[in-house]
Parts: C-alpha cells; sequence; structure tokens
C-alpha cells in the first residue's frame, strides 16, 4: 500500500500513471476496484492541497520570527 | 615693519579682479561631462549643491573636481524631467552632461552653475553599465540560475520583501487572499527599503534572513508599489542582481515600473510587472494545478464507466447466449450419441462373428498340432521298442549267440576259468554242462 506522505507532485504524478493506464483500457477488472480506490485517494489528496489550509504551515509561518 | 611702499591689493580685490577676468573669459555656457557627487538639496531654498568630479577611467582616482550649484528655479524643472527621462533619481554617482556657467565669488570661490542637463547622456551611460553588468553575470555563469530553478505546481508558500507602508504590499495581499478559487496561500513578510540609497543593502538582506529559512518557502516575491518616483538605481546594482541570480529560492519581481526590465527582473525566475499582477501569475499556477486534477479525475471517472459499462455489456451478451449455445451443445452431444446408439448392434455382432472366426482357427490349428505331436511320440516309442527287442539276450541266444556260465555267474574272459570246474553253457532252447580241460600251447 502506498505511503500517505506524497507530495502534490507525487501525488499527481501517480493519479496521472493510473488514468492513462485505465484510458489504455488493458486493465483487469479486478486490479480496475483496486485502482480506482487509490486513485479516488490521490484526488483527495491533490484537492486538499489545493483547497485546505494547512495549519501546520500557517501557523510555522506566522511565528517565523524576524 | 610695514612696507607701504610695494603695491598691493586687498583679498575682495583680487579676488573682484579674478571675477572680472573669469567672466570675461568664460562668458558663454559650456555643455561639461562629470560625474556628480555629494548632491544634496537645500531643504528650505530649494536650492540643490553637489560636486562634479572626473575620475582617471582605468585608476578611479579623482583629477577633477569642482562644486556645482543647481537654482530652485531650475532645479524644480530639470530634476522632474531628468528623472522621468532616466527612470533614475537624481542622485549621487550619475554620470550627467550638463550645461554651465563659470561662476567665481569672492567669498564663496569657484563654482558651475548648471543651466540646463541631457538626460540621454546618462541613460547611455546606464545602458553601458546594465550591458556590463549583465555580461559579468553572464561571465561568472549565474545569469540564469534563479531561471532555472523548478517553481513548485503549487507556490503558496510565500517570502514577501517589501515595505509594510507600500501600497503595493496590500494590493498584493488582497489579490492573494481574495482569489476566486479560495486557494490558501501563506505569506511572511521580510521588510525592506524599497527606494532610496540603502534599498540594495536592506533588500541582500531580507534575502539573507529569507535563505536562513529557504524550506519553508515555495517562492520569493519582491514587490514595490509603483509611485510616481521611479528610483530604480537599486534594482540595476550588480551585487543585488548576483544575489537574487543566486538565490536557491525562485523570485518574482513585480517592481511597478514601465521601462525596460532591471537587471533583478532580468535574472529573477519570472519578471511581472506590478505586485498585483505577481498575485494573479500564483493564484494562475494553482488554477492550473485546479483544472489538470480536475480534468485527469474527469478523466478517471469517465474510463472507469467505460470500462464497467463494456465489461457490463459482454456479461450480458455472454449470458444471452448461453441457453442457445448450451442447447445447441446438448442437442449435438444427443445426436452423436444417437448415431453412435445405432451403430452399436452392428458392430457388436460383426466383432463377435470376428472373434469366432478367430476361435474356429485357433481350435483347428490346435487340433491339428496335437494330432502330429501324438504322431510323433508313437514313432519314438516305436524306436524304443525296436531298439529294446533287438538288445535282447533272447533275441541275440536266436541268433546263434551262447551265454558261458561258471557257478551261476557269466564268464566274460578266459581268465575267469578255472580247470576242472563244470560249465553251463546257454541256447536260446535250452543249456548244457561242460567240462574245462587245459590245454598245453
Amino acid at each position: 500500500m502506498a505511503k500517505k506522505t506524497e507530495s502534490y507532485t507525487e501525488a499527481v504524478e501517480k493519479l496521472r500513471r493510473i488514468v492513462s493506464d485505465i484510458e489504455r483500457g488493458d486493465l483487469d477488472v479486478d486490479v480496475l476496484s483496486e485502482n480506482v480506490k487509490e486513485a479516488t485517494r490521490l484526488i483527495q489528496l491533490c484537492k486538499d492541497k489545493l483547497y485546505k489550509v494547512d495549519e501546520e504551515v500557517k501557523k510555522v509561518l506566522e511565528e517565523l520570527d524576524e | 615693519m610695514v612696507n607701504d611702499k610695494l603695491p598691493s591689493c586687498s583679498l575682495s580685490e583680487l579676488l573682484a579682479q579674478v571675477r572680472l577676468v573669469l567672466a570675461d573669459s568664460f562668458a558663454d555656457s559650456y555643455w561639461v561631462r562629470a560625474e556628480t557627487s555629494d548632491v544634496r538639496v537645500n531643504a528650505s531654498s530649494g536650492h540643490c549643491y553637489l560636486e562634479f568630479v572626473e575620475k582617471n577611467s582605468s585608476t578611479n582616482q579623482l583629477i577633477a573636481k569642482a562644486r556645482g550649484s543647481i537654482w530652485a528655479k531650475t532645479f524644480r524643472m530639470l530634476k522632474p524631467y531628468f528623472e522621468m527621462e532616466t527612470g533614475q533619481l537624481f542622485t549621487s554617482g550619475l554620470k550627467v552632461l550638463v550645461r554651465v556657467q563659470v561662476e567665481f565669488h569672492e567669498l564663496y570661490g569657484f563654482s558651475l552653475n548648471v543651466l540646463d542637463i541631457d538626460p540621454a547622456y546618462t541613460v547611455g551611460d546606464m545602458v553601458k553599465k546594465r550591458q556590463e553588468i549583465i555580461r559579468q553575470l553572464k561571465a561568472e555563469g549565474i545569469f540564469t540560475l534563479n531561471k532555472e530553478l523548478l517553481l513548485a505546481p503549487l507556490p503558496q508558500r510565500i517570502a514577501i520583501i517589501t515595505s509594510p507602508t507600500a501600497a503595493g504590499y496590500e494590493d498584493f495581499l488582497h489579490q492573494l487572499r481574495e482569489n476566486r478559487g479560495g486557494f490558501p496561500f501563506y505569506t511572511h513578510l521580510f521588510p525592506a527599503l524599497m527606494q532610496g540609497d540603502r534599498t540594495e543593502e536592506s533588500i541582500i538582506a531580507a534575502l539573507e534572513r529569507i535563505d536562513q529559512h529557504r524550506e519553508l518557502f515555495d517562492v520569493v516575491v519582491i514587490i514595490r508599489g509603483g509611485g510616481a518616483t521611479s528610483d530604480l538605481h537599486s534594482f540595476d546594482s550588480y551585487l543585488l542582481a548576483s544575489h537574487c541570480a543566486q538565490f536557491p529560492v525562485p523570485i518574482l519581481t513585480g517592481i511597478g515600473h514601465e521601462r525596460d526590465d532591471t537587471i533583478v527582473d532580468l535574472v529573477a525566475h519570472t519578471r511581472l510587472k506590478t505586485p498585483t499582477a505577481v498575485a494573479e501569475f500564483l493564484i494562475a499556477c494553482m488554477e492550473r494545478e485546479a483544472v489538470r486534477v480536475d480534468e485527469l479525475q474527469q478523466t478517471f471517472v469517465s474510463d472507469t464507466r467505460r470500462i464497467l459499462t463494456t465489461q457490463k455489456s459482454l456479461l450480458q451478451t455472454l449470458a444471452a447466449r448461453l441457453p442457445a449455445a448450451a442447447l445447441n451443445r446438448i442437442g449435438r452431444e444427443r445426436s452423436s450419441l444417437h448415431v453412435m446408439a445405432g451403430k452399436l448392434p452392428l458392430q457388436a455382432s460383426q466383432l463377435l462373428l470376428q472373434r469366432r472366426n478367430e476361435l474356429d482357427l485357433c481350435r483347428q490349428r490346435m487340433r491339428v498340432a496335437i494330432e502330429s505331436r501324438l504322431a510323433k511320440e508313437m514313432r519314438a516309442l516305436e524306436l524304443h521298442a525296436q531298439f529294446v527287442c533287438l538288445a535282447s539276450p533272447d533275441y541275440i541266444l536266436k541268433r546263434g549267440y551262447t551265454l558261458t556260465l561258471q557257478g551261476g555267474y557269466i564268464v566274460k574272459s578266459k581268465a575267469e576259468l578255472l580247470p576242472g570246474n563244470p560249465l553251463t553253457t546257454r541256447f536260446t532252447d535250452g543249456e548244457v554242462e561242460s567240462t574245462i580241460h587245459l590245454k598245453n600251447d
């Protein structure tokens, strides 16, 4: 199972690979369900990075002293 | 003792004479090339005082120096004209071409009073200097270093170098905060002076502070509200450009000016016109990624759906074909069974017949074999009987042979004979007794 701490770039790259696998259509239906699960997770991860406020980053930058 | 006899004059008389001679000899005005130095403006009068200097181009040693002045009336017009044309504050360290009048005053001494200035000369010099700096940065191999850095796909963590009081800063923050996509950005201000003589060192110091936390930031933005004054001299400096070019985090500039790029703009990762444009650029990066993820998601969903639909219809086709295929197959098997069943009796009787024939053949061959074997054994027996008959003593006696016995035993040798003993000679038809007499040979 993939680790949960991919960077955005890694996540998008993985997602792109899965989508092109699916696109090519030579995918086993058994594998498909696994890929769908993984792709769904990756999409959520990308969207979190895009839209959700990362409180940790916010805090670090706010507390950064000059 | 005072020598009253010698001809003499007072200082003021002498200097007045100098002034007259100078005024006479330098009655016109002159276009002069010089460098400005120690430029200062008297706040109350508005007059500008400065030094004009000339340096040896190779040794950089001063070879000429003169005091200069620009009266307030002239300065009020010359300064904005010069600054607009050059994009450069009228300040120390500039190569200028000025039209001057030579002046001499008994109390204030020699000075050059500026009547006019030709900004094109300064621009030309600045261009030359800029080109020299660019050439140097390129020769050092650092000109494109910052451009070669990969900008993070999501440039959300932003180090801002600007003056906190600048209007551009608020515009920038406002633009980022109000972005349509609702993307979060994280900013931290590293305050610096954005105009005046200390701009260069102040920005460099800010860069150095950012460098200590470089892993916290995706991008550095250097922004400045576009005021009326174009004080871009600092952004054309070698030292600042060199720092920016070699900075390990991509730098975006938005220093708000219309004229050609400053050298800092040229070496920056991306050059934008205004702080607002920088914010738009960052938002556009996020939007591009958002679109990309959305597209991937859509492709993913539709492709998955397509595969499932295809598989489902494939299953349906298979399921539909199954009964017919099964019946068909059963029918075929049945009819082939039928055919086989029909063939069975004939084949069985044929087989039986064949086997029977084989058996008959065997029986016949067996009889022949037994008979021939019996005949052979019979012949052998007869042969044996004949042989036994021929070998019997009776048969031998019949042929004329006799047996000689002594004391009941068959005599086989002359040596066994004892004279005087009775001998029995047996014939086929009886026995006779005799006595042995020894013959002397």
